[in-house]
């Protein structure tokens, strides 16, 4: 299996503050890997250091055997507030990045059409953003994000402003696309259900300073149907979890 | 139904009902409803100020010469429109010519402002300052330098408009979502782009704010203008009621405030309108076909329900 | 009428003054009621013209003849004509030009006695350049002449022009009703200025310029030799109050004349009721002195109006299509208040 992401000794810190210690990481082409951590474990950080908006102290960063610490322009990102520009249509909020770089062609909005309407919003086209619900904004910066091509995505909570029901669907609907689309999708959550239902593999991180003490493989087997969240494989595995957040009893 | 086959199309779902579009029939009668609202009431609310006018000076025999009845100070206006209208062209082209120099001076300072935070603590006490100076004062200084004619109107309209302006401009472009900025930034955005596309549509609301306020405030600049600067022979609105106020020319008077304030509702409600056409997303769901982006062979009405 | 000089300090300092009260000063605590009159300056703050009033109040002339004085300033020159129609202002002080117009759109006024008995209305130029009655045509051809827009000055152009042999398209005149013509003439901006004299020259000497500013009367280039100022009531007010009337011109004619006789004491009776007035002690002496060859006529006559000036005015008014009639010169005026 191919590495998409490794990180090498990635360390970062804000005055005193050690938001990331030293971090090494790597990531599978095709994989979707969950991180869970309380405030001020430095998922944040990390994000953003992958990103490139963040230079590490120390450490490079590595996609798709490229060395790309402290540049820009090389993941897909997407955080809990859609950030969708709220004087563009729909369609035109999908076509974003190309618009911000090399501009766009008729090749682009072709490919947002097609997007949008396989997954549904192909209705609203011409919709500006505030005439949809949360859950339809957040797909179309899902969408927004998928059409960029980067083979690698990461996902800030993007359902923490959602509704419970709403968030049950948006899950639903996020492991579809990914099966579909075939990227590799690094996602932050507080949720530990979420993390687990989604994901292929977990990693917990922990606060003071930032790092990650465990990474576990999930068992499950895909497709994942809502009777996962029962089974008992998950429920050990969230046990474990939470006791790894919250300190053991 | 649906024109790529090999995949069902995910709209089935709870969350695409929670906000549907009005019907388009539905959004055509509510919008003529509201232009009836939007413009039918004021008519209305003048028509019944002209009236009461007419009732005081009626009831209480208000001599002639002291406050004239409406009619007769629109009479004095339409008899009077040959020598009228030139003058109150005069007055709208300094409105016109000043407030385009004020926005033009306003945007350009707010935008170095914004972006250069040292330029903004050393320019903004003597922007606060400039506005200090009573317009009054203002006048023979600005005559002095630039002499009889439009130039010290202009300089006066373009100083009341462009503070407003710049002060709203610096407030929009920073209070631009720095997420959004960021995410820019991870897109790989240049800052040129950035500045383009994001930040500048994204003031756009205190933007308009601004014109606004400095539209409203333009033609009264206008006037304080062709008061305290001379026009030479060719005269202006303001000396022109000047004129009618001490030859006791009461009707006039009372017909040019009301020409003048025509000029400022109008030139208000012009900012308005082209506020409404710049940012269409304040007041509509759906945007208007493009005629730009039309793709031969694609029929978006038939992308399945 | 705004035959003034307002550079910006005096304008600013005057809406400051706004309307004062005088005290009655003086005189025996009599037994006689007092009446309270309203008196309405031409003018938003005071200056030197208040004079006669002022030491009329100081000498106690108003106090003898049973009167309470409160003069007030109007907030421009076109309003004390309406104050005293609406009688919010029982006397007052404007032009007879004023008087003109105020008749023909029929507001019930009436002039009881003038202030200067002849024009003292003029023209001004830079010094160091010609101003003369011969040369006219050619140093008013083509100039810009400043004109404060007034009603005054409107009818005394034509007349002028009309000396030179010009039409008003051979000249460019420039109004500005903020009067900054001196400023205007110095710097070149305007080639003549026009004012009435006193104003115009206690205002040069006292801006610590050299030279004499070139002054052309009027009167020498074909403007008629008629009043500019003059007390006026309402009819309403002279019918009900004649006694009252006729007591306040007296008093007024005798404060007059100890003005004149004491110009020094009187200005400096000014300097002291009207401190704030924005104008310096030598401007207020200067003003006084240039405006009083101008109280009486040549018969020695101080106050009485005569038909043919209030004909000569209206005639001047209806060639400038001020007034849409002449009417008899018996509407405007009244001698019969004059002590």
């Amino acid at each position: 299996m191919n590495e998409l992401l490794q990180l090498d000794n990635i360390a970062k810190s804000f005055g005193s503050t050690v938001a990331l210690e030293p971090t090494s990481l790597t990531i599978e082409d095709g994989s979707f890997v969950a991180i869970v951590g309380p405030s001020g474990c430095g998922k944040s950080t990390l994000f953003n250091v992958i990103a490139g908006l963040l230079k590490p102290d120390s450490g490079e960063v590595h996609v798709a055997n490229q060395v790309v610490t402290g540049t820009s322009g090389h993941v897909g990102y997407m955080l809990q507030k859609d950030l969708l520009m709220p004087w563009r249509t729909v369609e035109d909020n999908i076509t974003m990045a190309a618009r911000l770089t090399r501009g766009v062609t008729p090749e682009d909005r072709a490919e947002a059409r097609r997007v949008a309407s396989q997954y549904g919003l192909g209705e609203f086209l011409r919709h500006y953003p505030h005439a949809l619900s949360g859950g339809m904004r957040q797909r179309v910066a899902f969408m927004r994000t998928l059409v960029t091509r980067h083979p690698l995505l990461l996902l800030d909570e993007p359902f923490g402003a959602l509704d419970a029901q709403t968030r049950l669907e948006m899950q639903q609907w996020l492991l579809q696309v990914w099966k579909e689309a075939g990227r590799t999708v690094l996602f932050i959550t507080h949720d530990v259900d979420e993390s687990i239902f989604l994901s292929d593999r977990v990693l917990v991180m922990s606060p003071r300073p930032g790092r990650i003490i465990a990474d576990f493989a999930n068992p499950l087997e895909r497709p994942r149907s809502l009777d996962v969240l029962t089974d008992l494989r998950f429920v050990e595995l969230k046990s474990q979890i939470l006791h790894l957040l919250h300190g053991a009893s | 139904m649906d024109s790529n086959p090999q995949k069902a199309p995910l709209s089935t779902m709870n969350i695409d009902r929670a906000t549907l579009p009005r019907s388009s029939v539905r959004v055509t009668r509510s919008r003529r409803r509201a232009v009836l609202r939007n413009v039918g009431i004021p008519i209305l609310s003048i028509a019944l100020l002209l009236l009461l006018w007419e009732a005081i000076v009626v009831v209480f025999h208000v001599a002639p010469y002291i406050a004239p009845r409406p009619l007769a100070a629109i009479q004095s206006v339409t008899d009077n429109w040959g020598s009228l209208w030139p003058l109150v062209l005069g007055t709208i082209r300094e409105t016109i010519y000043g407030f385009v120099c004020g926005t033009i001076l306003g945007i350009g300072l707010g935008v170095v402002m914004a972006k250069a935070p040292f330029l903004h603590r050393m320019v903004y006490p003597v922007l606060v300052l400039s506005q200090g100076v009573p317009i009054i004062a203002l006048g023979a200084p600005i005559v002095l330098i630039l002499g009889f004619g439009i130039a010290p109107k202009v300089v006066i309209v373009a100083w009341i408009v462009f503070f407003p302006v710049t002060v709203n401009v610096v407030a929009g472009l920073s209070h631009v979502d720095q997420d959004l900025l960021n995410l820019a930034r991870v897109y790989g955005a240049s800052e040129w782009r950035t500045f383009f596309l994001i930040e500048i549509p994204a003031s756009s609301t205190s933007l308009f704010a601004g014109l606004k306020i400095g539209a409203t405030y333009a033609v009264t600049g206008a006037i304080i203008g062709e008061l305290v600067s001379p026009s030479g022979a060719s005269g202006s609105l303001a000396l022109y009621q000047e004129h009618a106020n001490t030859n006791f020319n009461v009707a006039a008077v009372y017909g040019t405030t009301m020409v003048m304030t025509a000029i400022g509702i109008s030139w208000f409600l012009l900012i308005v309108a082209s506020e409404v056409v710049a940012t269409p997303w304040q007041r509509r769901t759906v945007a208007r076909r493009s005629l730009f982006h039309r793709e031969p062979g694609v029929d978006l009405t038939s992308t399945g329900h | 009428m705004k035959l003034r000089r307002t550079g910006a300090f005096a304008l600013a300092s005057s809406l400051a003054v706004g309307s004062l009260t005088m005290l009655a000063l003086g005189g025996g605590a009599s037994a006689t009621p007092v009446t309270n009159v309203t008196y309405a300056y031409d003018f938003p703050g005071p200056d030197f013209e208040l004079i006669p009033l002022v030491v009329a109040q100081d000498q106690g002339y108003f106090s003898q003849a049973g009167l309470h004085v409160k003069v007030v300033f109007p907030p421009d020159t076109s309003t004390t004509t309406k104050l005293l129609v609406t009688g919010a202002a029982n006397i007052g002080f404007i032009t007879t030009t004023d008087m003109g117009v105020a008749i023909n759109a029929g507001a019930p006024v009436l002039s009881i006695g003038n202030y200067t008995m002849s024009n003292n209305w003029a023209l001004f130029a830079k010094p160091g350049v010609a101003l003369t009655a011969n040369n006219l045509k050619s140093e008013l051809k083509g100039k810009k002449i400043f004109s404060y827009g007034d009603t005054w000055t409107e009818s005394m152009l034509p007349f002028v022009l009309k000396k030179a042999g010009l039409t008003d398209k051979q000249v460019d005149i420039v109004t500005d009703p903020t009067g900054q013509d001196f400023k205007f003439l110095l710097a070149g901006k305007v080639n003549i200025a026009t004012n009435t004299s006193n104003y115009e020259v206690a205002g040069f000497d006292t801006s610590g310029l050299k030279g004499k500013e070139p002054t052309l009367l009027g009167t020498a280039v074909g403007a008629p030799n008629i009043p500019i100022w003059v007390y006026a009531t309402s009819q309403s007010y002279a019918k009900s109050n004649p006694k009252t009337v006729s007591s306040f011109m007296s008093a007024v004619k005798k404060g007059t004349l100890w003005a004149i006789a004491n110009p020094t004491k009187a200005a400096v009776e000014f300097d002291k009721a009207y401190p704030k007035s924005g104008y310096t002690d030598a401007y207020n002496l200067d003003g006084w002195k240039l405006t009083i060859p101008f109280m009486a006529n040549s018969s020695g006559q101080y106050f009485t109006q005569t038909s043919a000036q209030w004909a000569t005015m209206s005639q001047a008014l209806k060639s400038i299509n001020l007034i849409s009639s002449v009417p008899s010169p018996s509407t405007y005026y009244t001698n019969k208040f004059l002590p």
